[in-house]
């Protein structure tokens, strides 16, 4: 599993292939008179990759966090590091929403992210973008054990402004 | 597609994938390529590509993402560099060498566009612990959550909870408005990427290689600004992947 630094990032870093892949995959020159490959199933890896959190599992963990606020006094609660699960209070709300994503976002970092050594048959199985295309197929019916109504992570825009 | 088919079994008879385009002279890139094949230099008029057999079959594989990445990386090094977007193939040699001649002026205006430039990333995501100051601040959140208390249920959680999430996004994004209005103008040019309800930053910044540090530094600074509400983070330097016209790609790329 990946383990993430949530802290501020600002030192100069190169970036994991998860940070570039929409630039190498989307940008860079084109010319027409050269072909360029059709890559089956790259453009559901890439919307999967930033299928966001927006679900219910995250709202009523929102919801839960409030909750535990001390609504009358003005202090942090101490309950929401431990609710969003990380040692820092300032970090930790997205360590905890990156986990209810870890579905796909996650998963296809562990796929990509070249940190996972270059042990070759582990390599081999989880280079294959298509396998983290066939994890994400398997998802949406294990939540649908755990949530009643629209389970599944929506495809959300910004759309507040 | 029967094109695309046609290519990719004709990996073998001359197909090159092709990584990026500079001016002649440079180093051949050390680095293997795509499925590990030897990366070369095809010279002609002044400029150079940076090529390799191409595969049988090219996927986005993460050796392969990161093998194309890396040779484009031993090209910027070394000074302004065109690069191509992943899995762009050509026929054969004489083909490519054609449009180096035939595109010339065009290729090396826009090698002078990005020269001492580099592309530096910058992705901000909501802070989704922001919530707690956001339920201090706003009157009508707590009263929500007052309400929320007083009257628990699923859907009392569920109308609470998307209420919080939307006001952290939004405070993200407003965060996310300010650190572009900061950085715009340490950049010569920008271009915004996807972004969506975590994601609220994804902006390029072509920068000149002098100005980076200025940059990062600048980056930091935001950082601690607002990062109560928006973490960020920035990747670079890289090849100038967004500032690359594409010459003749079809319309709406």
């Amino acid at each position: 599993m990946t383990v993430y630094s949530d802290e501020i990032v600002c030192a100069p870093r190169a970036g994991t292939l998860y940070d570039v892949l929409e630039l190498i995959l989307d940008r860079g020159m084109v010319i027409d008179v050269f072909v360029r490959v059709s890559l089956v199933g790259i453009e559901i890896l890439k919307v999967d990759a930033r299928i966001v959190v927006a679900s219910v599992d995250t709202y009523l963990r929102f919801a839960e966090a409030c909750n535990r606020l001390d609504l009358e006094h003005d202090s942090r609660s101490k309950t929401v590091p431990e609710l969003f699960g990380g040692p820092v209070a300032r970090t930790v709300g997205k360590a905890g929403a990156k986990r209810t994503a870890r579905s796909l976002t996650d998963k296809v970092r562990d796929v990509l992210t070249p940190d996972q050594g270059d042990d070759e048959a582990d390599d081999t199985a989880r280079d294959d973008a298509d396998d983290a295309l066939t994890e994400r197929a398997a998802r949406p019916a294990r939540k649908r054990r755990s949530d009643d109504d629209r389970p599944r992570p929506r495809r959300r825009k910004a759309e507040e402004d | 597609m029967t094109a695309t088919a046609a290519l990719t079994t004709a990996g073998t008879l001359g197909t090159l994938y092709v990584y990026g385009i500079a001016p002649a002279g440079i180093r051949t890139p050390r680095a293997p390529g795509v499925a590990g094949a030897e990366v070369r230099l095809l010279t002609e008029g002044g400029l150079c590509a940076a090529v390799s057999d191409a595969p049988a079959s090219v996927r986005a594989r993460r050796r392969d993402l990161t093998a194309h990445q890396a040779v484009l990386g031993e090209l910027l090094a070394q000074g302004p560099v065109l690069p191509m977007r992943f899995a762009v193939l050509t026929p054969d040699a004489q083909a490519l060498c054609g449009q180096l001649r035939s595109d010339r002026a065009h290729l090396a205006a826009q090698l002078d566009a990005v020269r001492d430039c580099v592309e530096l990333n910058v992705k901000g995501t909501v802070v989704p612990g922001y919530f707690a100051d956001l339920v201090r601040r706003d009157e009508a959140l707590r009263a929500l959550a007052r309400r929320t208390r007083e009257r628990p249920g699923y859907e009392a959680n569920v109308r609470l909870g998307e209420a919080l999430a939307k006001g952290v996004a939004r405070e993200a994004r407003s965060a996310a408005r300010d650190v572009l209005a900061r950085l715009g103008p340490l950049a010569v040019r920008s271009v915004q990427g996807p972004v969506d309800d975590e994601q609220v930053l994804s902006t390029s910044f072509l920068v000149r290689s002098a100005d980076e540090e200025r940059f990062r530094q600048a980056v930091a600074e935001r950082a601690r600004a607002v990062g109560d509400r928006l973490t960020l983070g920035v990747t670079g330097p890289l090849p100038c992947y967004s500032f690359v016209d594409a010459p003749y790609a079809p319309a709406g790329r």
